[in-house]
């Protein structure tokens, strides 16, 4: 690099590589060495600042192999491209990703195609200079100041003094006659071209210190250490916030997860607390018995210190459809008076919806209990116990085991579940209801019920109501509602044994229901009958509940209830009978 | 031309027309080698105009204001984008689309054109190529800061790791695009290093100062223009441009390939790959106009960059314009004619859905504004074609944008759609790329030849041979 | 025109050669009634595979008035100078296009009235096809049926005889007059016309192939026929130059570096074609969109699965391999042998298009086939000859001649 600086050094007896001529276009170039070339000399080359086409069969330069070397290249990155996919993916890690094949040919051709053109040009670009011997930074001809235009506006041809045929003085004279700008000889260069030692010095500095980092950090990657990790993204391993159940010293109780705060809604929870998609209304709850958030708190202050609060809310859990979400979520917490209702507890959040986790947990339970299952029993409590009327997508197809197991436990804790009449009309299965349970003829759970529809009652929404009854409900409870569905007579003819029959929508007991209750029994299922909560809107299902009511009061109708312009018709019917 | 007359810069030569048979000259002025050589070192050789500085100190503060916001989202996490569900590839995968198409125009001209003898392009091709490799960083961050756990980013490089005992999955498109766009990073710059060499040289021997001399002449490589080595290099240029044509096309493909192959309504379409690749090469030639038209002007290189290079660009412009037209109109057929629902519900939603806003600026700027481009006036008029170069900008950015954004936030679930908010990171960090393409671009200008100078005087040289033999003046545009 | 002598007797075809014009018309004819008659005898779905195979020999034919068509106008959008001497070789390829137009009737009067089942599965009454168990084609009928297809097909047709006619004639006036205005002219209008190129063929594309599955779609597939029709006819420029140098034509206008450009070309429209088709290929594949897949499902059973895997290497692997040296696309016969190559991998890409729809692979379906084939490009040859028979073989007065015939491709 310094080669370039032509320095006053004063040489004894400078080399000479031979002269070198200097044009000013490329066409006077090209005369000058094809004569050149004709007179025999192969040791020659021209200069130019651009690429002169035509120069290469001037001087008589051969070819070059460069292609040879890219193509040989580029078939390395193929195979290897491919080979590595195929090898990688199709064998040594097998791994699933888009349902593909391991060996996916067709997914392999991208990046196959992008190595193979990485291999081709990486070995283009660096097979060029090696080809040209570059870089190199000494070469005799920069030691001429001239030479410097090579690369703007001037063209050289030099012929080597190294050529078998040189001839110091023919050469000259040769060149002279192709009427150069200027002949010269060319010296050897006299600057050293040595780097200077702070340049080197200067590099390998930064090489080896560039070194320094990689080298810890693969020391640090192979081997082992007793300290603890350092934590860089410091917010990413401590967030800040509070795990659910873990103790906070920010609120008086300790808790850091935190009740409801009194009037109002969670986002996103509208649906757990409005009645228009409950059928009752949680804020008149208290009305009918302790806040669930009281029990709780008490509970976790001292779980025996008051009975009082223990003993309603214990068998109110137990019930089956009556955990509700409100009750669900306060009772979150693990710390609970008794073991046996802190277990439905934790269970009821999931219970409602999930059969799979209560039998889940159910099983171990049954198999505590040790008790021989006779099908028969099953059967007949099957009927009236919690457990099936639980779960309320415990349907046929759920293992018999889970039921067992269900009553078993239900049996086990003696906490005699039957306030939760059964569905089934035909079984007056109440037994002894214990005295918390709010105890109508039609059991239920205790719950503030919506008396009125909260959606207006419309032509409309009675047309959608039949509708909607028609396709979800008719199947089981029949077009009328009478529990003459399909399903029914078929199961009748059959004569299945086990078979629990729908409900009559006009037996007194569900007349005597509320409105929300009809609600809640669509929305969250009971007995053998699943929720419907999935495949009808709310607005569908409080239809439905008006087409119910429409339903019944068919069949109760009094005269009064018929149109005036319509009863003189009916009197005609009623007369002829 | 009556767009030369009223222009008041007497640089500004009309060499657009072209009787045939006789080739409009490329460069304007009576060029010599020497007034050439000179006319291009003097950008690096003056002193820089005082815009120069403005400009760079304001770009210096953008691109560190990006390095800032790049910090602060790997301490944060990409929480500070305003990614979300189902909107989970926005504004980064956007920007990063939108920058590699960019990175089109540089190869497209040294490769494509030089395959086709489009001697036109020596003009603009080093500028071009620059402008890729600056455009391939920018687009080269967006998904390596994307990936979340950015510092882990190199997981993406097939290596024997003794810690994970795996090997990246070549059947995920995602892959495709880190070999895709990591050879099309590295091919480029070889090419335009090499591309460069004998114009360092230029600079070398021309260099005043010691360390001027002395670094160019270290990135020179000791090149001293010996005909061997034209050959070689002649030649290695030649299977470079063979191989970046096809390796040009092949990066955009894999791009669109990271849309297509998903069965996402308005991703899935078999014409993505040339019609991601015509639009790339639009908004290529775009962001190459908005670069030279100043740069030109600056450094007063009106004789080298001629208004016939301009000319060019436009009616590339316009063509591959109309192309990104014909392949909206083809999806939007073929939308119907699937009677495929959710095609038909994309597409309708892409035009008149809540992001019909950005439908209709994408089809405006990319079809609308490139049309005007059938009139000379535009195509001649520098600062017209600037502004409508501006638009195609705009346009090609909310192209991705309508393509990425509108058919995620419906998918196929109606529970999960979702409208995507950018938040002020997003806005930041794209602005800030900005930042980061422009101080690499006018360091470029400051330190490197801008015109490919050997190439011009080859054209030259080309020029006035078949000058002498056909009686034209100037040739060869094919 | 300084350098070259007008050379009459090297631009012109024989007279005789019209007459031969009119045999290989009486040949074509003869042997596509005999791919009707194998047809026939095989007892196979005579008219299904008939009328597949009518129309796969059609587009091949066709595709290449087409491509020459682009050719043509591309050159003039570029002003390119290159192939001023090659370009009226591609103006009388492209002046097939009307007579081509001519053999697409029966298909067009087989589709207006209703008779086309057998060919386009959409070609009946919705009620049919809901029936039969395609209610999504049903849905499309107010696209995708005969009157519709007609006017379609007619507007193609007509729009490109028109253009292609009056390239055509405005280069022959220039034969006369020289006049420069000629070549300017027709630069003006190309713009639009390859506009306009791209739209018609990207539709007629859709409808004379891809709808013969009335459910399958692909946005690509307009870009698929082109590339493919490009590869095709350079082949056809190559070969057909090369046989008119052989009877000792053109030897003095046309040269290697024609040849190699031209070989270049098709080198290129090799991998231009590969990129399409592997694209629409692997997105199909990779996405597995049932109604999509079926496609391809089609052509991987019954015996096409030969030809789907054939084509690979034919229409890929073997030309771009064989095509990537400069030696061979400068040897004479190097560049004749792929380019003949190429006219028999872009029959194959024609019939691997159509023809799975018609049935199975059998012999008789592959010899009537063949037959067919050779029968509508005899037509198709007979077409250029007629047209080629009195008209000089390069446009001698056009501007750009010197430069065409001056360029010497770089040789490193």
């Amino acid at each position: 690099m310094s080669a370039h600086k032509p320095q006053p050094v004063a040489p004894a007896k400078p080399k000479c590589f031979g002269w070198l001529a200097e044009f000013d276009n490329e066409h006077d170039l090209m005369t000058a060495a094809r004569k050149v070339r004709d007179s025999g000399y192969t040791k020659t080359d021209a200069y130019t600042p651009f690429a002169v086409h035509g120069i290469d069969e001037a001087l008589g330069i051969k070819p070059t192999i460069l292609p040879f070397i890219v193509l040989s290249f580029a078939f390395c990155g193929l195979f290897l491209a491919i080979g590595f996919q195929c090898w990688s993916n199709g064998y040594d890690y097998k791994y699933i990703i888009s349902g593909k094949p391991f060996l996916s040919i067709p997914a392999f051709i991208p990046v196959t195609f992008e190595t193979t053109v990485l291999f081709s040009t990486v070995s283009t670009f660096f097979a060029m200079w090696l080809l040209n011997r570059l870089p190199t930074y000494s070469n005799p001809l920069f030691a001429n100041p001239k030479f410097d235009r090579v690369t703007q506006d001037r063209f050289f041809l030099h012929v080597d003094s190294r050529d078998k045929y040189y001839n110091r003085e023919s050469v000259r004279e040769l060149l002279s006659s192709t009427n150069p700008l200027s002949l010269e000889e060319v010296i050897e260069d006299s600057t050293p071209d040595k780097l200077p030692t702070v340049v080197w010095m200067g590099v390998a500095t930064l090489i080896v210190g560039s070194l320094v980092p990689l080298t810890i950090v693969a020391n640090m990657r192979a081997g082992k250490s007793e300290l603890p990790r350092w934590h860089v993204f410091f917010d990413m391993d401590f967030q800040p916030k509070k795990k659910a159940q873990s103790i906070s010293t920010l609120f008086t109780d300790n808790r850091s997860n935190r009740p409801q705060v009194e009037g109002t809604i969670a986002r996103g929870q509208l649906v757990e607390q409005d009645p228009y998609y409950l059928g009752f209304d949680p804020s008149k709850q208290s009305s009918i018995e302790i806040p669930s958030a009281v029990k709780l708190v008490s509970a976790q202050d001292d779980p025996k210190a008051d009975p009082k609060v223990e003993s309603p809310k214990a068998p109110k859990l137990e019930g089956p459809v009556e955990d509700t979400k409100p009750a669900a979520e306060s009772t979150e917490k693990p710390e609970a008076p008794s073991k046996e209702p802190v277990k439905v507890d934790k269970e009821k959040p999931a219970g409602k919806k999930k059969d799979t986790s209560k039998k889940a947990k159910a099983e171990p339970k049954g198999d505590d209990v040790k008790t021989a299952d006779k099908p028969v029993e099953v059967k007949a409590d099957g009927k009236k116990t919690v457990a099936e009327e639980k779960n309320p997508t415990a349907t046929e197809e759920k293992k018999a085991d889970a039921k067992k197991a269900d009553a078993k436990k239900a049996d086990a804790k003696k906490e005699e579940p039957a306030k939760d009449a059964p569905a089934s009309s035909t079984k007056p299965a109440d037994k002894a209801a214990p005295p918390t349970a709010v105890a109508p003829a039609a059991a239920g759970p205790n719950l503030p019920w919506l008396t009125d529809f909260p959606a207006e009652v419309s032509e409309e929404m009675l047309a959608l109501g039949k509708a909607k009854f028609e396709i979800t409900c008719s199947v089981c409870h029949g077009y009328a509602g009478a529990g003459d569905g399909l399903v029914h007579r078929r199961a009748e003819q059959l004569q299945q044994g086990y078979w629990l029959p729908p409900t009559s929508l006009h037996e007194q007991r569900i007349q005597d229901q509320a409105v929300g209750n009809l609600f809640y029994t669509i929305s969250n299922g009971k007995g053998k009958m699943a929720s419907y909560a999935a495949v009808l809107t709310p607005k569908e299902r409080w239809a439905i509940v008006m087409y119910v009511r429409a339903l019944q009061r068919s069949r109760n109708a009094k005269i009064e209830d018929v149109p005036v312009d319509q009863r003189a018709k009916l009197e005609e019917v009623k007369k002829a009978d | 031309m009556s767009s030369i007359s009223i222009s008041s810069n007497p640089r500004e030569i009309d060499n657009t027309v072209d009787i045939p048979g006789r080739r409009a000259p490329l460069i304007t002025g009576k060029q010599t080698l020497t007034s050439v050589t000179d006319l291009v070192c003097s950008v690096a050789e003056n002193p820089q105009p005082t815009l120069w500085y403005v400009l760079f100190g304001f770009s210096l503060l953008t691109a560190i204001m990006f390095l800032t916001c790049i910090g602060y989202l790997i301490l944060t996490g990409v929480g500070i984008w305003g990614n979300m569900n189902p909107v989970f590839w926005a504004w980064p995968i956007v920007n990063f689309v939108f920058w590699v198409g960019i990175g089109h125009a540089g190869t497209l001209i040294s490769a494509i054109l030089f395959l086709f003898r489009q001697n036109w392009r020596t003009s603009i091709n080093r500028s071009a190529e620059a402008m890729t490799i600056f455009a391939v960083v920018c687009a080269a961050i967006f998904p390596g800061i994307h990936v979340g756990r950015a510092w882990l980013a190199f997981w993406l490089v097939p290596y024997p790791s003794l810690n994970l005992w795996m090997w990246p999955q070549f059947r995920s498109p995602l892959l495709w695009d880190v070999f895709a766009v990591g050879t099309y990073a590295t091919t480029s710059l070889l090419f335009w290093y090499m591309g460069m060499v004998p114009d360092i040289a230029t600079y070398r021997d021309r260099a005043k100062k010691p360390i001027s001399r002395f670094i160019y002449g270290l990135l020179a490589l000791g090149w001293s223009g010996s005909a061997r080595h034209w050959m070689r290099y002649e030649k290695a240029y030649t299977l470079l441009a063979a191989l970046a044509a096809p390796l040009v096309l092949s990066v955009h493909t894999v791009v669109s390939f990271d849309f297509a192959v998903s069965q996402l309504p308005g991703w899935h379409t078999t014409i993505f790959p040339p019609y991601f690749v015509a639009g790339a090469i639009f908004s290529g030639f775009a962001m190459v106009l908005t670069l030279l038209v100043p740069v030109r002007r600056i450094y007063k290189l009106e004789n080298l960059i001629t208004l016939r290079h301009l000319d060019n660009m436009n009616k590339i412009i316009l063509a591959t314009g109309s192309l990104v037209g014909l392949a909206y109109a083809t999806e939007f057929f073929m939308a119907w004619y699937s009677m495929n629902n959710n095609e038909v519900f994309c597409f309708t939603n892409r035009a008149f859905g809540p992001y019909w806003w950005a439908y209709w600026t994408m089809v405006s700027c990319n079809v609308i504004s490139p049309q005007l481009f059938w009139f000379k006036k535009f195509r001649t008029t520098p600062w017209m074609m600037f502004i409508v170069s501006i638009f195609v900008n705009i346009g090609m950015w909310f192209e991705r944008f309508v393509i990425t954004v509108t058919s995620l936030s419906r998918d196929f679930l109606p529970a999960s759609w979702g409208y995507f908010r950018p938040t002020m990171y997003d806005g930041l960090m794209f602005f800030g790329s900005f930042g980061v393409f422009m101080t690499l671009f006018l360091l470029f200008c400051r330190f490197l030849p801008v015109i490919a100078l050997s190439e011009i005087k080859w054209t030259m040289s080309v020029e006035a041979h078949r000058d002498a033999h056909l009686g034209g003046h100037g040739h060869d545009h094919h | 025109m300084t350098s070259q002598q007008i050379d009459s007797e090297s631009i012109r075809l024989p007279q005789a050669w019209q007459g031969k014009a009119w045999l290989l018309l009486a040949v074509g004819l003869a042997l596509v009634l005999a791919s009707g008659f194998v047809f026939m005898v095989s007892g196979l779905e005579v008219r299904k595979i008939f009328w597949h195979s009518y129309l796969a020999n059609f587009m091949y034919c066709m595709t290449f008035g087409i491509a020459a068509m682009f050719f043509v106008l591309i050159s003039f959008l570029t002003r390119a100078g290159w192939n001023a001497s090659i370009r009226r070789w591609a103006e009388i390829i492209s002046m097939t296009i009307p007579w081509m137009g001519l053999l697409f009737i029966p298909i067009l009067g087989l589709v207006i009235t209703g008779q086309g089942l057998s060919l386009y599965e959409w070609n009946t009454t919705p009620q049919a096809l809901v029936e039969n168990h395609q209610p999504v084609v049903a849905e499309k009928v107010i696209y995708l049926n005969g009157t519709a297809f007609a006017i379609r097909a007619v507007i193609c047709l007509v729009a490109w005889s028109a253009i292609v006619s009056y390239y055509y004639s405005l280069s022959r006036r220039e034969d006369e007059t020289g006049d420069v205005n000629l070549a300017i002219k027709r630069q003006l209008y190309s713009g639009p016309l390859v506009m306009f190129f791209a739209l018609s063929v990207s539709m007629a594309s859709f409808d004379w192939i891809m709808s013969l599955d009335g459910d399958w779609y692909s946005t690509a597939f307009g870009v698929y026929i082109f590339s493919g029709s490009m590869f095709g006819f350079f082949g056809l420029m190559i070969a057909s130059l090369m046989t008119l140098q052989s009877h000792g034509k053109l030897n003095k206008y046309v040269n290697v570096e024609h040849f190699h450009d031209l070989s270049k070309f098709q080198f290129g429209f090799t991998m231009f074609w590969s990129y399409i088709a592997f694209s629409q290929m692997m997105l199909i594949w990779y996405a597995n969109i049932p109604e999509e897949t079926a496609w391809f499902k089609n052509r991987l059973v019954n015996g096409w699965e030969y030809l789907s895997y054939a084509s690979i290497p034919i229409h890929f692997v073997i030309p771009f391999l064989g095509m990537m040296s400069h030696h061979v696309r400068r040897h004479r016969w190097g560049a004749f042998f792929f380019a003949c190559w190429a006219l028999v991998a872009h029959w194959l890409d024609i019939t691997f298009m159509v023809m799975p729809n018609a049935g199975p692979v059998s012999a008789p379906l592959v010899i009537g086939h063949v037959l067919c084939g050779f029968g509508m490009f005899s037509i198709f040859c007979a077409m250029i000859l007629q047209r080629a028979a009195d008209v000089p073989l390069v446009a001698l007065k056009d501007p750009r001649l010197p430069e065409g015939l001056s360029y010497a491709n770089p040789i490193l």
